[in-house]
């Protein structure tokens, strides 16, 4: 299940988080997503390590944890996209299907005249996307 | 096979290193061991890996054995092959012979037995025992070596060398290292091609029914083990690898359930770094691995050839993931483990990988390796502490635990252990469970500062009680449930244990209801009773302590000092590397758990510090809601502290943060503390940078423009993030130049105290004068008590966008625009042409307002010499509608044409006072002409001139100048100056000419007016008053005739008036006047003009009209005459000119004669008689004059005596000019006749065409 996805800004500041757990515990949600940006922090800033996928925008698994999975996408703008998932069984391609579905979602709320850029994405319209894109999340390879 | 598991353990634990063995034929070792083995272990030797490529050690030990030895006897020859490895790798043969012959029939025949064995790698070692002074002896043996030479060494292969006991050579030692190494590197190659022949044909078996894996582990650790021997560690851990890929194939095949292990006594303990945890045998049941122990014991194995081969960061690295893939091996089979031995697995072997890494780092590796390692070594410790965590809260620390974001992530998603039963409550431990009780009890719920409400995060996955009686009691798990529900209210996703602690009220209600069963009796059929919370933490302390065999750990989890000692030795280990490595954030965040407990503990120093840490980590990001969890923590530390300045800030910054993150009625609690702080006793006052709550703008719209050196007063807009109002003592704002940094800010303030409503507040300011430019916002600044804040941040016509935390956006768009100077008025003359000097006349101002108001503005007017003002007249001011400034406005546009044809006409009457005139309102923005009373005077009586020669009056001579400053301005700060020229005439001007001289004397004298000025002149009377020498003919006055009068001059024409006069004296009566040296002509005249164009009728005259005494204006002009000549004493004659004429450039000879015409007698006193002075003149415009101009000629005192003045002249222009004239200056005119009498003009031709005379002309 797919517990929270965010876009956080070229300056590592939160434009959009939204977690999609019943319990009110958005804050340590926050926190994973916030100190995943150490991860992507790293792997933008040590070019070498990640080698091939340099010029890729998916940067996979950001860290494995025993309880939660942590996925990044990184714009060419530096627009980071984080989704958090308990999924402990995820196929990458679900989640790179996941991601650029997101990053359509994205684009077409930034391009929104009224968006002012890098303030945080308010549109309604972007949050039902991002909701629905979450709900078919695995859905299309399973079926 | 299996069976040779241990003797294979046995074996692997006794040797360690290569073995050489020695065949000592000669009985030379104990001579020579000593040597031998001072050369161990072998350096720089050089072997080949598996693949064949050459490596070179830097040291590689070995062992010689003596083939007699025990250790290399007595060996199957099964388990040789089998154990090949330990076998040695090379032969030493050492032989002595002095003797040749001996040498052929003992020596050879046995070495050669030797050395048949072909498996075998030797060589062999010649000993001389040959004295180095003894010649015999080392010849001998020289002979006998050089035999064994070519006995046995080979062209391939050298098997021999030579060592002289007494001498050794220097070489030799080197010499039998190689061939030692080569020997071993030989016997390597065939050993590793044999293992590997057998694990191919093993692997080729795998999946048939016979394979075993116990034979395909020895043969892999044999290969392995034989690399680790030959310190090429890398092979060696390339076979481990191998062996651990296969290994967990064959595990995870189906339908090889084996048992897992792990649930003996220590096993808690993670031995993944030591292999010799337990014998291989005990691991091994029926051909099979517990997959437990095994792994544990591959990856020691690994750890342990990455740790020789100095690469800590791998161990760490490869350990990190192995403890996460085991710890899901854990999971899979927690049914049958210990209760919680997966988390204590987890921990231990945590620990002991730090323990492990972290002592053999040393820091020689590259920095980003460092970093990583750090990393790894973090999330150990991370790791290691997220489980202690969970332990901690299963036997009822949970209290002590913070509810943070950070420990809310990794424990709330964390499941709980799973064991097949939840341990239960063991007998006789009522106490205990009474002592749980009291601590829940006794535990205060935490609070938040600033009486924040928020729901607290949870740190477990489920509700713990209900998922321990779930897990306890499968069998009425559900019903057990909604009894338990009814009785403890509401069960919501943060758990009771959560509840209970926050809201007092359920915690009675939860803690007295199971009071009443807590009887002792109760607890042996507690099996059908739901277990509370105290007995659930009593059991699962109990189920622990039996899992727990490390005592260190479960001391430290046996009070809560300890729990936090070793939780804080975790946190600071996992925050310290984090630093060390990318992970900042990892890093702060922890450094804000240590806070916590610094602060609980009443460190606030430290706990403060790294609060700030984590408030300008997630401030400087704008993560907002992380940030409000953790700011009211620092500003509760300041506090305490009495750190009021980082208080404040503190405060400010939450009231900064975004609105929805806290209720009003905590934004209300830190505004009054700000004020309450503020104006407080403070030493000294606290500066603070209050950007993100107090922004302001400019109004919207385009800027306040004023022309240079204007004030004026500027209205900002200030939005305040206060959730009420707030007075601010003081206040203000400065203005920056666009373009122009270094120009300097200027601060405008407001003196007075301010209140600032929430949300929008206008706020005008005073602005004085400023430089030219454009000026945007700076920064606002401003006072609450002893807080001095100021801030940067401007608003987009918005309230502060909390996004932009630091962010300072300059706008672009400039508040004020300070135009450069430029005319704002203008003042001018109205007339061009003269007006009447000696007479009181208007003289017209146009005032002119360029696009700036006159309003109130102040005319200081001032004349200069010979003109004064009529302070009698008041002043007349009235619109003025200029053409040119119309024809302007309807280019601009129709409403500005429109304005301008409207603009009504106006006029008043103003008085100066002091030379002061305050301006009209009206004629603030339209053009307007201020008339002015004045008089110019100038006493001297006008000349007329002689028609002949015409002497016009100098123009200076009737110019005034009027200085005029106006202030204007709202201050009346600007100011423009100018001073206007004024041009006053005569009406007249006058020149005479006798026209006709009659035989009877009378004169008839031609006097022509000249009209000077722009208006109609009427002449109603002239009269001349004659001077000395002359007198009017006739009876008369010698007017006119009257009837021409009036006489109408319009302007610029001429009239002409004619007097008859003549020669004579005047009456007897007229003698007692002073003698006239001059005439004067009297005209009375009366002139038409308007004001606006020139001269007109003097100011008095029109005040004066309506009474009709009409006051002519009499205008006087003197006129000299001139009496004819009536004594002639000389006469100069002009001689003829050449009948050819003048021509320009042709010289000609100007010739004058002089004739004395009768003697000089009463001029006898005269020194000079017989000379005359003369001189030319001529104008030089025309006459170039060649030879004395002026000079003395004699001439004879007798009557009729001549002469003739001759001078070259050179006529310069063509056309009638007048010709050079002699003049005598030493005689009276009276007594010169001249002839002609009067000017007269001569005509010079121009010159005659010639090219000489063609000058190019200029481009």
């Amino acid at each position: 299940m797919i517990v929270c996805v965010a876009v956080v800004g070229h300056q590592n500041n939160p434009l959009y988080i939204q977690s999609f757990t019943e319990a009110d515990d958005a804050l340590k949600l926050h926190h994973i997503v916030h100190c995943s940006l150490d991860v992507v922090d790293e792997r933008v800033n040590n070019p070498k390590k990640s080698g091939p996928t340099l010029n890729e925008t998916f940067l996979g698994l950001l860290y494995p944890t025993e309880n939660y999975k942590v996925y990044g996408y990184l714009t060419n703008t530096k627009v980071k996209f984080i989704l958090v998932t308990t999924d402990l069984d995820v196929r990458d391609a679900d989640v790179r299907n996941f991601f650029r579905r997101f990053h359509a979602a994205y684009v077409d709320a930034v391009s929104n005249p009224f968006h002012v850029p890098d303030k945080k994405i308010t549109s309604r319209t972007f949050a039902e996307r991002v909701s629905n894109i979450v709900k078919s999340f695995g859905l299309s390879s399973a079926g | 096979m299996a069976n040779f598991l241990a003797q294979f353990q046995s074996i692997k634990n006794s040797c360690d290193h290569l073995v050489i063995a020695v065949e000592d034929v000669s009985d030379l070792w104990p001579t020579i061991k000593t040597g031998f083995e001072e050369r161990l272990p072998f350096r720089r030797a050089c072997l080949n890996n598996k693949t064949r490529n050459s490596v070179f050690l830097e040291k590689l030990p070995a062992e010689f054995i003596l083939t007699t030895d025990a250790r290399l006897r007595s060996r199957f020859p099964q388990e040789q092959s089998l154990f090949w490895f330990r076998e040695p790798y090379a032969t030493v043969v050492l032989v002595t012979c002095e003797d040749l012959e001996e040498f052929k029939t003992i020596l050879k025949p046995r070495l050669k037995l030797i050395v048949q064995n072909d498996e075998r790698e030797w060589f062999i070692v010649f000993v001389s025992k040959a004295a180095p002074n003894n010649d015999q002896a080392t010849k001998s043996a020289k002979k006998v070596y050089a035999k064994l030479e070519v006995e046995f060494s080979s062209k391939k292969r050298e098997r021999c060398c030579k060592l002289d006991l007494h001498c050794p050579e220097a070489s030799f030692w080197e010499d039998l290292e190689s061939k030692i190494t080569e020997c071993i590197r030989n016997t390597l190659d065939r050993r590793v091609q044999f293992y590997e022949d057998e694990i191919r044909k093993l692997s080729e078996q795998r999946l048939l029914p016979v394979w075993n894996f116990c034979n395909f582990f020895i043969l892999k650790e044999s290969l392995a083990f034989m690399f680790e021997m030959a310190h090429l560690h890398e092979d060696a851990l390339r076979e481990y690898d191998e062996l651990e890929l296969c290994y967990l194939e064959t595990v995870n095949m189906s339908g090889k359930q084996r048992d897992f292990g792990g649930v003996e006594h220590g096993d808690d303990q993670a031995a993944l770094l030591n292999p010799g945890n337990k014998p291989l045998t005990q691991i091994v049941q029926d051909d099979s691995f517990r997959e437990f122990e095994f792994r544990q014991y591959l990856f020691a194995c690994q750890s342990k050839l990455l740790l020789k081969l100095k690469r800590p960061f791998e161990v760490a690295s490869r350990g990190y993931s192995f403890i996460i893939s085991f710890s899901k091996s854990l999971a899979l089979h927690e049914k049958i483990l210990p209760f919680c031995m997966r988390e204590v697995w987890v921990l231990t072997a945590c620990l002991a990988l730090i323990n492990a890494t972290a002592s053999q780092h040393n820091g020689v590796v590259p920095p980003d390796v460092e970093k990583e390692f750090y990393r790894l070594e973090g999330d150990l410790y991370s790791l290691c502490r997220v489980k202690f965590m969970r332990l901690a809260y299963l036997i009822g620390y949970g209290t002590d635990i913070e509810r943070s974001p950070v420990n809310s992530a990794s424990l709330s998603m964390l499941p709980w252990p799973k064991p097949p039963v939840w341990p239960s409550v063991p007998p006789d431990s009522s106490s205990k469970v009474l002592e749980k009780e009291k601590l829940i009890l006794q535990t205060v719920p935490r609070v938040k500062h600033f009486g924040i409400e928020r729901k607290p995060l949870p740190l477990e996955p489920t509700v713990l009680l209900r998922e321990a009686n779930r897990r306890r009691a499968s069998l009425s798990a559900g019903n057990v449930f909604e009894m338990f529900d009814g009785h403890i209210g509401s069960v919501d996703g943060s758990g009771p244990d959560a509840s209970i602690r926050t809201s007092p009220s359920q915690r009675v209600r939860a803690s007295a209801m199971p009071r009443t069963n807590s009887s002792p009796g109760n607890f042996d059929n507690s099996i059908d009773r739901p277990m509370r919370l105290a007995e659930i933490y009593v059991a699962a302390e109990h189920a622990l302590q039996q899992t727990i065999s490390d005592a260190d750990l479960w001391k430290s989890l046996s009070s809560l000092e300890e729990f936090e000692q070793k939780y804080l030795e975790l946190t600071k280990g996992a925050a310290d590397n984090y630093h060390h490595s990318w992970w900042k954030r990892h890093g702060v965040v922890l450094d804000g758990e240590i806070a916590a407990v610094c602060f609980r503990h009443g460190n606030f120093d430290l706990a403060a510090k790294s609060y700030e840490k984590v408030c300008a980590l997630h401030a400087g990001e704008g993560w907002q809601e992380l940030l409000a969890e953790v700011l009211p923590n620092l500003a509760e530390c300041q506090k305490i502290l009495n750190d009021q300045a980082g208080y404040l800030s503190s405060c400010v910054r939450l009231l900064s943060l975004d609105k929805g993150l806290f209720l009003t009625k905590e934004r209300e609690a830190f505004q009054s503390e700000v004020v309450r702080i503020a104006h407080s006793e403070m030493k000294d006052p606290v500066h603070l940078d209050v950007s993100s709550l107090i922004t302001f703008s400019g109004n919207p719209g385009p800027p306040l423009e004023l022309c240079d050196g204007d004030p004026g007063t500027l209205s900002v807009t200030v939005w305040s993030g206060f959730p009420g109002d707030i007075t601010l003592d003081s206040f203000s704002l400065t203005l920056m130049a666009t373009y122009n940094a270094d120009e300097g800010v200027k601060a405008l303030r407001s003196s007075i105290a301010i209140v600032l409503k929430p949300g929008r507040n206008t706020i005008t300011l005073d602005l004085p004068p400023q430089k030219p430019g454009s000026y945007v916002l700076g920064v606002l600044t401003g006072q609450i008590g002893h807080l001095r804040f100021r801030s940067h941040s401007f608003s987009k016509g918005g309230p502060a966008d909390s996004d932009d935390f630091m962010s300072y956006e300059k706008p672009a768009r400039p508040i004020l625009k300070v135009f450069k100077p430029r005319p704002l008025v203008d003042l001018a003359a109205v007339i061009s042409s003269a007006l009447l000097i000696n007479e009181p006349q208007w003289v017209g101002i146009i005032v002119r307002p360029i696009n700036y108001s006159l309003k109130a503005a102040v005319l200081h007017i001032d004349t200069g010499p010979g003109l004064k003002i009529e302070e009698s007249q008041v002043i007349e001011m009235e619109s003025y509608a200029d053409v040119s400034q119309a024809n302007a406005d309807i280019k601009l546009g129709d409403g500005a044409q429109i304005g301008t044809l409207d603009a009504e006409k106006h006029f008043e009457r103003l008085t100066l006072h002091d030379g002061k005139i305050d301006l009209p309102d009206w004629a603030s923005d339209t053009s307007s002409i201020l008339w002015i009373p004045v008089c110019a005077i100038n006493d001297t009586l006008t000349r007329g001139s002689s028609s002949d020669t015409p002497q016009r009056q100098s123009i200076v001579d009737g110019l005034r100048t009027i200085a005029l400053k106006l202030e204007f301005g709202v201050s009346h700060n600007q100011i423009f100056e100018r001073t206007l020229a004024v041009h006053f005439t005569d009406p007249f001007y006058v020149t005479t000419r006798v026209t006709d001289k009659c035989d009877d004397g009378t004169l008839l004298l031609q006097v022509i007016l000249q009209s000077e000025v722009k208006a109609t002149l009427t002449i109603y009377d002239a009269w001349l008053d004659l001077q000395d020498g002359f007198i009017h003919t006739g009876v008369g006055d010698g007017r006119p005739t009257s009837c021409f009068f009036p006489l109408v001059i319009s302007p610029g024409s001429r009239a002409g008036v004619l007097f008859t006069i003549r020669l004579g004296k005047t009456n007897a009566e007229d003698e007692s006047k002073a003698v006239q040296p001059e005439s004067i002509l009297n005209i009375r005249y009366e002139i038409y003009g308007d004001r606006s164009t020139g001269a007109h009728l003097p100011v008095a005259v029109t005040s004066s009209g309506p009474d009709g005494s009409k006051r002519d204006l009499i205008f006087r002009s003197a006129i000299v005459l001139q009496r004819p000549v009536l004594d002639p004493c000389l006469a100069v004659g002009f001689l003829p000119l050449p009948s050819s004429g003048l021509r320009v450039g042709q010289l000609v000879t100007m010739k004058w004669r002089v004739e004395r015409l009768k003697d000089f007698e009463e001029k006898i006193v005269s020194q000079n008689n017989d000379e005359v002075l003369y001189e030319v003149n001529a104008n030089s415009e025309n006459w170039m004059i060649a030879g004395r101009k002026r000079g003395h000629a004699s001439i004879s005192t007798k009557q009729g005596s001549r002469i003739v003045i001759s001078i070259l002249c050179l006529p310069l222009v063509a056309g009638y000019v007048r010709p050079p004239q002699l003049g005598l200056p030493n005689v009276d005119e009276a007594n010169v006749s001249c002839n002609p009498s009067g000017p007269h003009l001569v005509c010079v031709l121009p010159p005659v065409l010639s090219s000489s005379f063609c000058v190019p002309v200029d481009s």
